[in-house]
C-alpha cells in the first residue's frame, strides 16, 4: 500500500515537473523575449536586452530551470511582466473562483447525470430512448452557445440572475450564488450528459451481469437490486467520468470565465497568451496541473474505496 | 493401442532421436523480485517424444499444461531448459526463424471460436501458412481443399467464414489448417473440451485417423484423463508445474503409482451408476484433502497439503521422478499408494 | 471546450464483420436513423464548406449596409450579420478551416497513439508500462490552458496548434486502443498465424487492425467532434483567424454582443456548428451500435400470454401422490419465435435428485430456469404446468413468484466466480438474505452466515466471511453459492452445471457436498450437466432431452445401464471414458452432423436425422411409451431395436476421413 502511495506520488511529482519543463520550453523557443513584453511596444533593441539581462533571461536555461523549480517549491511563482504583480497571489485569488464553479457545475452533473442515466437503463422504452438521444445533443453542444442562450432565457427574458459578472462570497453570499448560477448551469448541460450516459450503460451492463440473476433467484426485492447491487457496480465508471469530467470542467473554464467576466484562472490563462505574459502563462499551467494531479489521486482513492478488487489484494 | 504405426514407434523411441524433446524446462512469469520468489508456473519439466508417438500431457487448471504447449510453440520463452525438434534446439528461436527452419511444428488450440479469424474466409485462412512456405496461388489453393477433405469437411467450403459453422466444424477447420503444411508434430491444446460429446468424439476419432494415417506426433494437452487414454500412448501427469507421474497410458490409468494421480483418476466420474458408487466410495476412503486448502512448501513435494500418504520426508524433500512397476512416479511413498 | 471522455469504445464489439455480411447491403451504421443523419450532415457540412467559393451567394466580407442584423430574407437565406454581411456565404466560409484542422488533429492523435498502442500490445509488460507510464502524465496535463500558453508563444496559428493538441490527445487515443489491442492480440487466431510464422507487421496488419476498426472508426467520429469544438472555443476567444475572415467562434462571440436586440444573430451559427459537433458523436453512437442498447432493457416486463396453461393437467397423467415437483408438457417459447422447449414432463419427489442431460441446444437450461420464472429476456412459458407442492407456478407474476425464490426454490449456476457480487463481500452477501428469509438481527444473522459456510466445508468460515468473492477460488467460490442458496432453507434446489467450470477434483467435493445435504436436510435437486458420469455420480432419476424434449427417463440405472433411445445409446458411446476390465476402444462412437437448432426441428422424431435406426416410421408423429418402470422413452422403434439388442456401435479407423461430412448448415444463435 506505502508503495502504491509512493509511487502515485511520485508521477504526480514527476507529472507537474513535465509541465513546467514543457512550458518552459515553450517559453523559450518563441519568437518573444520577455524582455520586449515588458519593454512595451516602441522599445528599442538596447531597452529589450536590458530588461531581459536584468530578467536572467540570458542565463542558461537549466540555471533558469532550476532557479525557476527552487522557487515554485516556496511556492513563488514570480511577478507578471506586464503589470509586476504577484502571480501566486493572483492565483490565489483566481483559484476558488474557477474551483467552485467546476466543483458545483460536476457535483450538479453528477446528481442529474446519475438520475437520468439510471432511469434511462431501468425504465427503458421510449423514456430511455428520449434520455439518450437527448444526452446525445447536449454534450455536443458549444458551452459558449449554450451559456449565452441561458443569458437571453434565464437573465434577459426572466430576469433570475445577473447575466455577468462575479460577487465575492465573502462580501455577499446571495449575490455570490447567483453569480455563478448560469456558469455552473452551462457547463452543468453537457457534463450531466456524459454522466447520464456513463451511467446508463453502467447500469445496463451491470443488471445484465450473472451475479444479478444469482440475486433474482434469492427472491431480493426490486428496489435492492437495481439501487443496491447494479448501482453499486455501475458506481466505478460514473466516479471516474465525474473526476475526468471536474478536470475537464476546469480546463473548459476558459471559456465560460471569458463569456460571464469572472476572474478566474481561465481568465487569467487567455490574458496571459494573448499578451505572452510568460510568467503568468507558466504559473497558470503549473496550478491547473497540480489540480489535476491532486484530483486524479483524490479519484484513486474514491475508487478503491468503491472497489473491492482494487482495494484488496 | 493396438494401431501399427504407433506400435512400431513406441519400440523405437529409445535408439531414434525423439520429434520433440523436453529437457529441464522452466517457465516463470513476470518480473522483479515478487516473480523470482513466487514458485515458476514450470519447474524442471522433462519428457520425450517419439516421431508418431501421441503424449497426453495432463493436469488441473493452474498445473501448467498449457504453458508448457505454449512454450514448445514458442509463444512462451522459458526461463531455462530446452526443447529440441527433430534434434534440432529450437528454445531460443523466434516465431520468425521458426517459419522457415521447422514448418513442421503445428497447433491446434482449444476455442474454436476465437482461433479463427472471423473476418477472413477459411481458405485465407488455410492459405497463409502455406504463402508463408513459399506455396502460392492456385497450388495453395488447390491445398487448401485438399485439407478440407481430408478433415471431414467440403472443399468448396474455402470460400466461407467461420461463422457459417459449428464448433465442431470450427474445430476440423482449425486442425485442417495445423495440417495443410503436412507437419510432423502438433500441439493439440485442449482441442475437444470445449465440444459437446458427439462432437468431441467426432473430433477424437478424426485426430486418431489423421495420426494413424500420417505418423503424426502429438503433444496432446487435456484435463480429462479418459480422453488422454483414448489418443495418447504416453501420459505426462502434472500438478503445480512439476511432473508427478510418467509412463505408458495404461498402466497410470489402470495402477497409478502417485497419490495425485489416484485423487484425478478417482474424481472422474463414470457414466455407470454402480460402478461410479464403488469409485466414489473408495475416494471418500483414500482421504484427499480439500484443493487449495493450503499452500504448499517450497522445497518439498507440491501435492503435501492433500496427500493422505504425506510424512515429513514430503514437506523437507522434493521427490525425484523413479521408476516404480511401469511408470515413473515423483513420489517418496509411490510404493505404498493404494490401488484404485 | 471540454475533452469528453471517450466512452463509446467500451462497449463496441471488436468482432470484425465477416465482409461477406458487410456487403449484403449497407454498412450496419447507416440502418440506424443516427448514423444516417450524422454521416449525411458531415457529408454536406464537409462538401458545402470546401466548395464555399463556388457557391457562395456573396463574398465573405461583402456589406450590406442597408441590411444589417436582418432576418432571413429571400435575398439572404440565413440573415446578415451587424456589418450587413450575409451569414450563410460567412458561415460556410469559415467551415473549411475547422474541419480541417479537426481532421489533421485526428491524424496525428491516432498516428501516433494508433501505433504505440500496436506495440506497447504487442512487445509485452515492459513496453507497455513504459508507454503507458508516459501517456498518463501527458493525460495529467490541462489541454486547454497549454494549449493558450501555446498560443501565447506561438501566436494565432491554427494548424500548429491542433497539432500539437493531436499529440496531447495521442494519449487518450492510445489508452483506449491499448485495452481493444490486447483484448484482440488474446485471441487464439493471433497465436495460430504467429505459430505460422507471419511476421509482426503482417501480423497486426491483418489480424489485430480489421477487428479494431470500430473503436477506431467511433473514436475518431467522437474526436473529430470534440475538435470543432476546441477550434470554434479558441476562436469564440479572439483566437480564430482575424477579422474580416470568418470563423464560427468569433461569429458567436459577436452575436452575444447582441443578444439584446437581434437574439436571431446566435441561431444559423450556433445550429451548424452544433449539429455538426451531434452528426459526429451521432455517427460514433451508430458505429458503436450503441442505439442498440437505447432499447431498454425491459427485463421485467412479463408477456401475458405466459399467463395460460395452467389448471388443466392433462387427463390420465399419472399425478404422483408423492412428488413434490410435477412439470407436464412444459413449452418454453422464444416470444414471437420458435419454440425451445416442448411437451417436456417429469415429476420429483422430496429428497430425490433428478438429472437433466443433453448436449448444449437441447433445452435442458431453459427447462431448469423455467421452474424459477428466471428465463432469460424474449422467451417464456407457453404452456405446460409447473406445479410446486400443489401451487401452479407457471404463469404467477413476478411478485408472487419472488415468494418463492429463495425461501422454497434456490438456484446455484454454472459459473460460482461470476455468480457472487464482486463489490460486497461474502459476509454482507449472506447476510442480508438471512435477515430476510429469517428475521433475525444483525449479529445472529452473522452466526448462522459462519455456520451455513461450515455447514457447506468451509473450515475458515471467519475468514471467507470478511473475502470478496474475487479472492475464492472455484471451488470455494461454488461452496459460498451453495451456503447462500440454503439462506432460505429451501426445499428444491435448481443445479444448473453447478461442476462444468470446475476441475474434476473440486467437482468431486462439491458433488459429494450435494449428496451431503440432500441426505441430511431431505432437499430434493434438479441438476442439468451435459457429463454422464456427473448424472450416474449423484442423481436417482434422469431425463435424456435432446432438441427440445425428454427422450429417455427413468432411474439412473436403469437409463445410463440399459439406454432404450438411440440417443443415449450414442451420448453413452461417445463418452472416452472405460468402464473397469474393458480395452480402450480403437474409436468412439459418434453421433453425424450437430443438433438442429430450435425452429429447424425435423417432424416426427428429432432425432431422426442423425439416428442410425431410422426408418420410414420414424418422420411421422408418434407417442411417448413407457419405460424402465416409471420412465418413458420416445422412440417408435424400441420395441424392434430391443428384440435385436440394438448397440451403438464405434466407429471403424478411417471412417472419419473416409466419409466426408454432409455439407455445414448454418448454425443458429439460440442455444440453451
Amino acid at each position: 500500500m506505502l508503495a502504491y502511495v509512493a509511487k502515485r506520488l511520485a508521477l504526480a511529482v514527476g507529472t507537474v515537473l513535465s509541465a513546467v519543463v514543457i512550458v518552459f520550453l515553450l517559453v523559450h523557443a518563441s519568437d518573444t523575449t520577455p524582455g520586449a513584453v515588458r519593454a512595451g511596444a516602441g522599445a528599442t533593441a538596447e531597452q529589450v536586452a536590458a530588461e531581459n539581462e536584468a530578467l536572467g533571461w540570458n542565463r542558461p536555461l537549466w540555471v533558469q530551470f532550476t532557479d525557476y523549480v527552487g522557487q515554485l517549491v516556496q511556492g513563488d511563482l514570480g511577478t507578471s511582466l506586464v503589470d509586476g504583480r504577484d502571480i501566486a497571489a493572483d492565483m490565489a485569488d483566481r483559484l476558488p473562483v474557477t474551483a467552485s464553479i467546476a466543483l458545483f457545475a460536476t457535483l450538479l452533473s453528477g446528481l442529474v447525470g446519475v438520475f437520468l442515466g439510471v432511469t434511462a437503463a431501468v425504465r427503458g422504452g421510449r423514456l430511455g430512448r428520449l434520455i439518450t438521444t437527448g444526452s446525445g445533443v447536449a454534450l455536443s453542444l458549444p458551452a459558449f452557445w449554450v451559456g449565452i442562450l441561458f443569458v437571453y432565457l434565464l437573465s434577459l427574458q426572466l430576469g433570475w440572475f445577473p447575466a455577468t459578472g462575479y460577487t465575492e462570497f465573502s462580501s455577499d453570499p446571495l449575490g455570490w450564488a447567483t453569480s455563478i448560477a448560469i456558469p455552473v448551469l452551462t457547463l452543468a448541460v453537457g457534463g450531466a450528459a456524459i454522466i447520464a450516459r456513463t451511467a446508463a450503460a453502467g447500469m445496463r451492463e451491470a443488471l445484465t451481469q450473472e451475479h444479478i440473476r444469482t440475486l433474482r433467484a434469492m427472491g431480493t426485492p426490486r428496489w435492492r437490486i437495481r439501487y443496491v447491487h447494479a448501482l453499486r457496480y455501475a458506481s466505478v465508471p460514473v466516479v471516474s467520468t465525474l473526476g475526468i469530467q471536474f478536470i475537464a470542467l476546469f480546463g473548459g473554464s476558459v471559456i465560460i470565465e471569458n463569456l460571464f467576466a469572472l476572474p478566474g484562472l481561465g481568465q487569467a490563462s487567455q490574458v496571459a497568451a494573448s499578451s505572452s505574459d510568460f510568467p503568468a502563462l507558466v504559473g497558470v499551467v503549473v496550478v491547473a496541473t497540480v489540480v489535476v494531479v491532486v484530483t486524479n489521486l483524490l479519484l484513486d482513492l474514491v475508487v478503491a474505496a468503491l472497489d473491492p478488487k482494487v482495494r484488496t489484494p | 493401442m493396438t494401431t501399427a504405426p504407433a506400435g512400431a514407434t513406441a519400440l523405437s523411441a529409445t535408439v531414434r532421436v525423439p520429434a520433440l524433446e523436453i529437457r529441464d524446462l522452466v517457465v516463470r512469469y513476470g518480473s522483479g523480485r515478487k516473480a523470482r520468489q513466487a514458485p515458476p508456473a514450470i519447474d524442471r519439466v522433462s519428457f520425450d517424444i517419439a516421431p508418431g508417438e501421441t503424449v497426453g500431457l495432463v493436469g488441473e487448471s493452474g498445473s501448467g499444461k498449457s504453458t508448457i504447449g505454449k512454450a514448445v510453440l514458442g509463444l512462451q520463452p522459458p526461463t531455462s531448459g530446452t526443447v529440441k525438434l527433430h534434434g534440432q534446439d529450437i528454445t531460443a528461436m523466434s516465431l520468425k526463424q521458426r517459419s522457415r527452419l521447422v514448418a513442421d511444428l503445428r497447433v491446434v488450440f482449444q476455442d474454436p471460436y476465437s482461433s479463427l479469424n472471423p473476418a477472413r474466409t477459411i481458405g485465407q485462412t488455410l492459405v497463409e501458412p502455406l504463402r508463408l512456405m513459399g506455396v502460392k496461388g492456385p497450388e495453395a489453393l488447390q491445398k487448401a481443399r485438399a485439407g478440407l477433405e481430408s478433415v471431414g469437411l467440403p472443399a468448396d467450403a474455402v470460400d466461407r467464414y467461420p461463422s457459417q459453422f459449428s464448433g465442431g466444424q470450427r474445430q476440423r477447420i482449425a486442425i485442417a489448417r495445423a495440417l495443410v503444411c503436412d507437419p510432423k508434430v502438433v500441439v493439440l491444446d485442449e482441442p475437444v473440451s470445449a465440444l459437446d460429446l458427439s462432437t468431441q468424439a467426432q473430433v477424437l476419432n478424426l485426430l486418431a485417423d489423421l495420426r494413424d494415417q500420417r505418423g503424426l506426433a502429438f503433444l496432446f494437452i487435456a484435463h480429462d484423463l479418459g480422453v488422454v487414454r483414448f489418443l495418447s500412448q504416453r501420459t505426462v501427469v502434472l500438478y503445480r508445474g512439476q511432473v508427478m507421474e510418467t509412463g505408458p497410458v495404461e498402466a497410470v490409468s489402470r495402477a497409478p503409482r502417485h497419490p495425485y494421480t489416484v485423487a484425478l483418476t478417482a474424481a472422474a466420474p463414470v457414466p455407470r451408476p454402480a460402478e461410479q458408487a464403488a469409485r466414489r466410495a473408495a475416494r471418500e476412503a483414500a482421504g484427499f484433502g480439500t484443493a487449495g486448502a493450503a499452500a504448499p512448501s517450497a522445497t518439498g513435494c507440491p501435492f503435501v497439503p492433500r496427500c493422505p500418504l504425506a510424512t515429513d520426508v514430503c514437506v523437507t524433500e522434493r521427490p525425484p521422478l523413479r521408476l516404480v512397476e511401469g511408470t515413473e512416479a515423483a513420489c517418496h511413498h509411490a510404493e505404498r499408494v493404494p490401488a484404485l | 471546450m471540454s475533452v469528453l471522455p471517450l466512452d463509446a469504445a467500451d462497449e463496441v464489439a471488436t468482432e470484425p464483420v465477416p465482409p461477406a455480411r458487410r456487403r449484403r447491403g449497407l454498412p450496419g451504421f447507416l440502418r440506424r436513423p443516427g448514423g444516417v443523419f450524422g454521416a449525411a450532415w458531415l457529408t454536406f457540412v464537409i462538401v458545402a464548406s470546401l466548395t464555399a467559393s463556388l457557391w457562395r451567394p456573396f463574398e465573405p466580407g461583402q456589406q450590406d449596409t442597408a441590411n444589417r442584423l436582418a432576418l432571413p430574407s429571400a435575398e439572404h437565406w440565413l440573415g446578415t450579420d451587424p456589418l450587413g454581411r450575409d451569414l450563410l456565404s460567412r458561415i460556410f466560409s469559415a467551415g473549411s478551416l475547422p474541419l480541417l484542422s479537426s481532421a489533421l488533429m485526428l491524424v496525428v492523435a491516432f498516428g501516433i497513439g494508433l501505433p504505440l498502442a500496436l506495440i506497447a500490445a504487442e512487445r509485452g509488460r515492459r513496453v507497455e508500462r513504459v508507454i503507458s507510464r508516459v501517456t498518463e502524465v501527458f493525460l495529467a496535463l490541462p489541454a486547454t490552458i497549454l494549449l493558450l500558453a501555446l498560443i501565447g508563444v506561438i501566436g494565432n496559428r491554427l494548424y500548429p496548434v491542433m497539432a500539437v493538441l493531436g499529440v496531447l490527445i495521442s494519449a487518450a487515443v492510445y489508452r483506449v486502443l491499448l485495452g481493444v489491442a490486447q483484448s484482440v492480440r488474446q485471441r487464439l487466431y493471433v497465436d495460430a498465424a504467429r505459430v505460422n510464422g507471419l511476421g509482426s507487421l503482417r501480423v497486426n496488419l491483418v489480424h489485430v487492425l480489421p477487428s479494431m476498426a470500430t473503436v477506431v472508426a467511433v473514436q475518431a467520429a467522437q474526436l473529430f467532434g470534440i475538435g470543432l469544438l476546441i477550434v470554434a472555443g479558441l476562436a469564440f476567444l479572439g483566437f480564430g483567424p482575424g477579422e474580416p475572415e470568418p470563423s464560427w467562434g468569433f461569429m458567436i462571440q459577436d452575436a452575444s454582443g447582441y443578444i439584446y436586440t437581434s437574439p436571431w444573430l446566435m441561431v444559423p451559427t450556433g445550429l451548424v456548428l452544433a449539429l455538426t459537433v451531434v452528426a459526429a458523436n451521432e455517427l460514433a453512437d451508430a458505429l458503436a451500435g450503441k442505439a442498440a442498447a437505447a432499447r431498454g432493457t425491459g427485463r421485467r416486463r412479463r408477456p401475458l400470454r405466459r399467463a395460460v396453461a395452467a389448471a388443466a393437467v392433462p387427463a390420465g397423467a399419472p399425478a404422483d401422490p408423492a412428488a413434490v415437483l410435477e412439470v407436464r408438457d412444459l413449452t418454453v417459447s422464444v416470444d414471437d419465435g420458435p419454440d425451445l422447449v416442448t411437451g417436456v414432463s417429469f415429476s420429483l419427489r422430496k429428497g430425490e435428485v433428478l438429472g437433466l442431460v443433453g448436449e448444449s441446444g437441447c433445452g435442458k437450461t431453459m427447462t431448469a430456469r423455467s421452474l424459477m420464472g428466471l428465463l432469460p429476456d424474449g422467451v417464456s412459458v407457453t404452456g405446460g404446468s409447473i406445479r410446486w407442492r400443489g401451487r401452479e407456478l407457471a404463469g404467477l407474476s413476478e411478485a408472487e413468484i419472488d415468494r418463492v425464490r429463495g425461501r422454497e426454490i434456490a438456484m446455484i449456476s454454472q459459473e460460482p466466480m461470476v455468480a457472487l457480487d464482486p463489490m460486497f463481500s461474502i459476509a454482507t452477501q449472506l447476510v442480508g438474505p438471512i435477515r430476510r428469509f429469517r428475521g433475525v438481527g444483525r449479529s445472529e444473522a452473522k452466526r448462522i452466515a459462519a455456520e451455513l459456510l461450515r455447514n457447506v466445508g468451509i473450515v475458515d468460515a471467519q475468514r471467507v466471511l470478511k473475502s470478496y468473492p474475487h479472492q475464492l477460488s472455484g471451488g470455494m467460490a461454488q461452496r459460498v453459492c451453495i451456503a447462500l442458496a440454503l439462506t432460505g432453507e429451501p426445499e428444491l434446489l435448481v443445479a444448473d452445471e453447478p461442476t462444468t467450470a470446475l476441475d474434476v477434483t473440486v467437482q468431486a467435493e462439491i458433488l459429494s457436498l450435494l449428496r451431503a445435504l440432500v441426505r441430511d436436510t431431505g432437499l430434493s435437486v434438479v441438476i442439468v450437466s451435459h457429463d454422464l458420469g456427473v448424472v450416474a455420480d449423484i442423481c436417482d432419476s434422469v431425463a435424456v432431452m435432446y432438441a427440445g424434449e425428454v427422450v429417455e427417463a427413468g432411474t439412473a440405472a436403469a437409463v445410463l445401464d440399459e439406454p432404450a433411445h438411440p440417443y443415449t445409446m450414442a451420448l453413452l458411446g461417445a463418452n472416452p471414458h472405460v468402464p473397469e476390465g474393458e480395452p480402450v476402444p480403437e474409436r468412439l462412437a459418434s453421433i453425424a452432423g450437430t443438433v438442429p437448432p430450435p425452429g429447424s426441428w425435423p417432424t416426427g422424431c428429432r432425432f431422426a436425422t442423425r439416428c442410425r435406426f431410422v426408418q420410414e416410421k420414424c418422420t411421422v408423429p408418434f407417442p411417448v411409451l413407457p419405460a424402465h418402470g416409471e420412465g418413458s422413452v420416445l422412440c417408435t422403434r424400441v420395441d424392434e431395436l430391443s428384440r435385436e439388442h440394438a448397440v451403438w456401435e464405434p466407429e471403424h479407423a478411417g471412417d472419419e476421413i473416409a466419409s466426408p461430412l454432409a455439407p455445414p448448415a448454418p448454425v443458429a444463435g439460440v442455444s440453451s
